[in-house]
């Protein structure tokens, strides 16, 4: 990896989103972290930046539970414009759910990697910049 | 004697002329006794030995008869001279006419000695005469019975002298005396009065004779037949008289006529053309052959007639049976028999059937006689046969034979028999099939004792009475016996029969038929078990809807008599069945179908019970009818067990409703422990981890800062769901109250009187359609506030925000409907979290997603609903079904 990776968090939820940045800086992973607060305005971005690939993240952290637009419904955008775009965004669902339900929706959807429930773990952040 | 003894002296001169005297004379005293006889007398009277002297006449004659005796007393009394003939009759029976002459002598002259008596034999002269009277009598007689009158005719004076007999042809009274045109004018008028009357004027003008027959009519207008002979008599040259007889022949006459009718009968039948006749000489060649004949047989006259013999067109077998039974007739030897040689003189009269061929080869048969023809000395001089064309006899005969045949075998299928049974001679008669049906010999000669022989002992009782029933009221009821054949088998024969009876009304004859119905009656014990054994009541009814069979069950079931339904309309006991009856019946045969188990079916007990039942019927052919059985069941119970099961499907259901509201609800707790609980708390647990490896004195405090949000958002969470979970608890009476919407709206709208202050909202509310509820008050205190509260919230920057507020009634629930002009909610996308915890769809300052979470909590623990219709720009409208 030559550049820093751009980290994106959509979540309502600005604990949270302190959280990660800061335990990302304790494990000491560089990243340029960008966040939204809903689906909506993270959607926005992309479209606004869809063939500016060093505007665009190399990794989405998405929550479900969200308002204006919630993870799933980023998800059903997103697909829409997912071959639209030259650059590879791999996508994680964070959510503090343990429902089955919610975890095997995020399943289906192949451009989902992952899904973390809440918090996040060490080791999982660990494979997630490994893998890039 | 004394006096006789003084005239002695005399005695012996007479005595001797007496005697000697040429013929029977006899001298008596005046006492009758012989004084004197002569040979003649002895002779004439056979008194050969008899001393006659002094003998009374009347003792040696006791045959002499009082008459005679008293013209002898007679005779000496008055001195009379008898003379006269006399009848004598001898001892033996001979009769002799005597002429006979007494005479008394005397002794002095005044003094009678006695008698003289003289016989002569006339009896032979007396024959003679009676002959001629008789000849005359005989004559008479002949006219009388010939009929035969005279006549004669008198020129002068016109008039005609009519004898009794010409009186009586003419049928006139005795003494008419008719004029000779009175006399013409009795012919009949057309035919035979102008003849007779040209005759009778030739007779009259020229003295012809004449003899002729004619028709007259008599005075009471009688046609008579009569013969006139007639004959002028002419004295000097003169006509002074025709005289004659006239005779009756109408008797001759009609003979005559019915000979020649019987003749014209003859020539007809001859000539028949639906008669064939033909005749043979004595060599057998036939010499006539009739219309008829050519007819039959298609051969003409001319061709058979003096050419050929009946060999031609009949059968030799069949010539050959007949010449052999003419010759066993006949006695004669059958070898080379000819009954044209060999029956000379025999009276044949042979009457058969015969097999005719016809000239085009086919055959048809005929009934044939033959008879011998003779001549007038009485010899066969050839046969005449007489015959008629039989072949449609024949037809009928077979066709009948057929019948017969069909009859047995009709009788044989049904297994089914005639009989007749003369009481009186006890003398029955079976058919075939009868004596097959009981297996035995049809030789077998029957009466009444021997038919009992073969019915069951326990039913020959029954049997006996019914006959005798019969023949009492003249009347057969059929009845059914078992009867047992000669091999053992029992057999149930029905029989049914008619009294035939002569005008008077006195039994003749009983005759009927016989029928094996033991597989019938079989048949009938196996459909009764099988009605018996259903579980179900069954009933067979006709179209019409009348019942005609039962089973068991269907008496438990009804309550009834058996009789008391048979018979009777099945609607009696269910009624609202004829139609479907009907239907069924005119359904397609063999579809069974069930009714009653929808739609309410009752029978009717005989205590007036209504019963539930459901039918299965179906259309049954049945002794030729079609008829439909209904299969009856009791479904009391079922409809029990599906009331229940309605009633638990009902609970079932409720409670069903329940737990997927609850299971709902418990989905709405997962999904925030899941989201709303565990966020916070995963937050937490990350602000610790991130104290516990830092070391930064100000992060530390930040995060303080954090942990304090954290702490609040939690515990705001965990208060709205213990709102939340407390609405679901069990409401006290208290809390529920008579409410006036009006009431509740002012109260919330001091609440938020900052808030529509600032807004600049204007509301509008309408709750005169429903202006009073029973509620939860506190509930509906947080509707208001949750709802008015939203919309002023989410207002749109572009109107004055409008509020309408509205109470009605809709299917007997109250609504309550909140409607604003704000910024909408797409609800196709955010329709599903619409009212979950925390959930927003604006990023508006004031948007915490509760009040709408616990506005619907709380309103579906009161048994309601609320949903909301919205359009992004335009506004939302919240509807409550209370």
């Amino acid at each position: 990896m030559k550049n820093t990776p751009k980290i994106c968090i959509i979540d309502d939820d600005y604990i949270y989103r302190y959280t990660v940045v800061k335990k990302m800086e304790t494990m000491h992973l560089a990243a340029n972290t960008m966040d939204f607060e809903d689906g909506e305005v993270a959607m926005e971005f992309i479209l606004k930046n869809l063939k500016i690939d060093s505007e665009l993240p190399d990794v989405i952290f998405l929550d479900i539970d969200m308002p204006v637009m919630d993870g799933f419904q980023f998800m059903k955008e997103f697909l829409k414009i997912e071959n639209q775009l030259s650059k590879k965004i791999t996508i994680y669902m964070i959510s503090s759910s343990l429902d089955p339900l919610d975890i095997e929706r995020a399943r289906k959807i192949h451009s989902i990697s992952d899904y973390f429930v809440k918090p996040i773990k060490t080791e999982q952040l660990q494979s997630v910049f490994s893998t890039l | 004697m004394g006096k006789t003894t003084k005239k002695k002296s005399k005695i012996p001169y007479h005595k001797i002329f007496i005697e000697q005297a040429p013929s029977a004379i006899a001298m008596f005293d005046k006492d009758m006794c012989y004084l004197a006889v002569s040979d003649y007398w002895i002779n004439e009277y056979s008194l050969y030995g008899v001393e006659l002297i002094g003998q009374c006449h009347y003792d040696i004659f006791p045959e002499i008869t009082e008459d005679s005796k008293q013209l002898y007393q007679e005779c000496i009394n008055k001195e009379l001279n008898v003379f006269d003939e006399i009848p004598f009759k001898f001892k033996d029976g001979t009769l002799k006419w005597h002429s006979v002459n007494i005479q008394p002598w005397y002794i002095t002259k005044n003094e009678v000695g006695g008698l003289f008596i003289h016989t002569i034999d006339i009896t032979p002269s007396k024959e003679e005469e009676f002959k001629k009277a008789r000849t005359k009598e005989i004559f008479a007689q002949t006219k009388e019975t010939a009929k035969i009158g005279t006549w004669e005719a008198n020129i002068n004076t016109r008039k005609v002298y009519w004898s009794t007999m010409v009186r009586k042809i003419h049928e006139v009274s005795e003494n008419y005396i008719p004029t000779i045109e009175d006399a013409l004018n009795y012919y009949e008028e057309h035919q035979s009065r102008p003849r007779v009357t040209k005759i009778i004027n030739d007779a009259l003008d020229k003295g012809f004779s004449f003899d002729f027959e004619a028709k007259l009519i008599t005075a009471k207008d009688n046609y008579k037949w009569v013969r006139v002979v007639g004959k002028p008599e002419i004295i000097d040259g003169n006509l002074t008289r025709v005289f004659g007889i006239i005779q009756d022949i109408s008797e001759a006459k009609s003979s005559r006529n019915q000979l020649n009718k019987a003749y014209a009968q003859l020539r007809a039948v001859y000539n028949s053309e639906s008669t064939a006749i033909f005749s043979t000489d004595s060599n057998g060649v036939i010499n006539h052959f009739n219309k008829g004949a050519e007819l039959l047989l298609g051969y003409t006259a001319s061709e058979m007639e003096g050419k050929e013999t009946p060999l031609g067109f009949l059968l030799i077998d069949e010539v050959n049976t007949f010449r052999q039974d003419l010759a066993l007739q006949y006695g004669k030897n059958p070898e080379g028999f000819s009954h044209y040689k060999d029956l000379t003189n025999e009276d044949v009269n042979d009457t058969r059937e015969w097999t005719y061929v016809c000239k085009d080869g086919s055959t048809l048969s005929v009934m044939g006689t033959v008879s011998a023809v003779k001549n007038e000395l009485g010899n066969n001089i050839g046969y005449i046969a007489v015959s008629t064309d039989i072949s449609e006899i024949k037809q009928y005969q077979n066709e009948l034979l057929a019948k017969n045949e069909l009859l047995n075998f009709a009788e044989r299928l049904t297994v089914m028999g005639h009989w007749q049974w003369n009481p009186f001679d006890d003398i029955a008669k079976w058919s075939k099939s009868l004596f097959t049906i009981l297996e035995m010999d049809e030789t077998e000669n029957l009466s009444f004792s021997s038919f009992l022989n073969f019915v069951h002992p326990d039913d020959q009782q029954m049997v006996s009475e019914n006959i005798e029933l019969a023949l009492k009221d003249k009347k057969f009821t059929s009845f059914t016996t078992r009867m047992i054949t000669t091999k053992g088998k029992i057999r149930t024969i029905h029989l049914a029969g008619v009294v035939l009876t002569n005008s008077k009304g006195e039994v003749l004859e009983l005759m009927g038929t016989g029928q094996d119905i033991t597989e019938i009656t079989m048949a009938e014990k196996k459909l009764r078990g099988l009605l018996e054994s259903a579980p179900d009541a069954i009933i067979i009814v006709n179209e019409q809807g009348y019942i005609q069979l039962i089973n068991k069950q269907t008496e438990t079931l009804f309550q009834y008599e058996p009789e008391e339904l048979l018979k009777q309309s099945v609607e009696n006991f269910i009624p609202n069945l004829l139609a479907p009856i009907k239907a069924a019946k005119f359904s397609n045969v063999a579809t069974t179908r069930q009714i009653g188990v929808i739609e309410e079916l009752v029978g009717l007990r005989k205590n007036g019970q209504k019963i539930p039942i459901s039918i299965t019927m179906g259309p049954v052919e049945w002794e030729d009818e079609l008829v439909v059985s209904l299969g009856i069941r009791d479904i009391t119970k079922q409809k029990e067990a599906a009331r229940k099961i309605l009633k638990s499907k009902e609970n079932l259901e409720l409670l069903a409703h329940r737990l997927t509201e609850q299971n709902r609800q418990l989905a709405d707790f997962t999904h925030i422990t899941s989201h709303n609980l565990r966020a916070p708390v995963s937050n937490l647990n990350s602000l610790l981890e991130i104290y516990k490896t830092t070391d930064s004195h100000a992060i530390r405090e930040s995060l303080f800062e954090k942990f304090e949000t954290v702490i609040n958002h939690l515990s705001l969470t965990l208060n709205t769901l213990i709102e939340a979970l407390k609405s679901k608890g069990p409401h006290s009476e208290e809390d529920i109250q008579e409410i006036r919407f009006e009431d509740i709206f002012n109260s919330v709208k001091d609440v938020l009187a900052g808030e529509i202050l600032k807004s600049g909202v204007s509301i509008k509310t309408d709750f005169s359609k429903c202006p009073i509820i029973e509620y939860h008050k506190i509930y509906l205190d947080s509707i208001f506030l949750n709802l008015i509260g939203n919309s002023i919230k989410y207002k749109s920057k572009e109107r004055k925000p409008e509020i309408e507020i509205e109470s009605f009634k809709q299917e007997g629930k109250i609504m309550l409907e909140f409607r604003d002009n704000g910024l909408g909610i797409d609800l196709e996308q955010h329709g599903h979290k619409l009212f979950g915890l925390n959930k927003v769809f604006h990023r508006h300052p004031d948007a915490k997603g509760v009040g709408l979470f616990l506005t619907k909590s709380q309103i579906e623990a009161m048994g309601g609903t609320i949903y909301a219709t919205s359009k992004v720009d335009v506004g939302t409208t919240f509807t409550i079904n209370f």
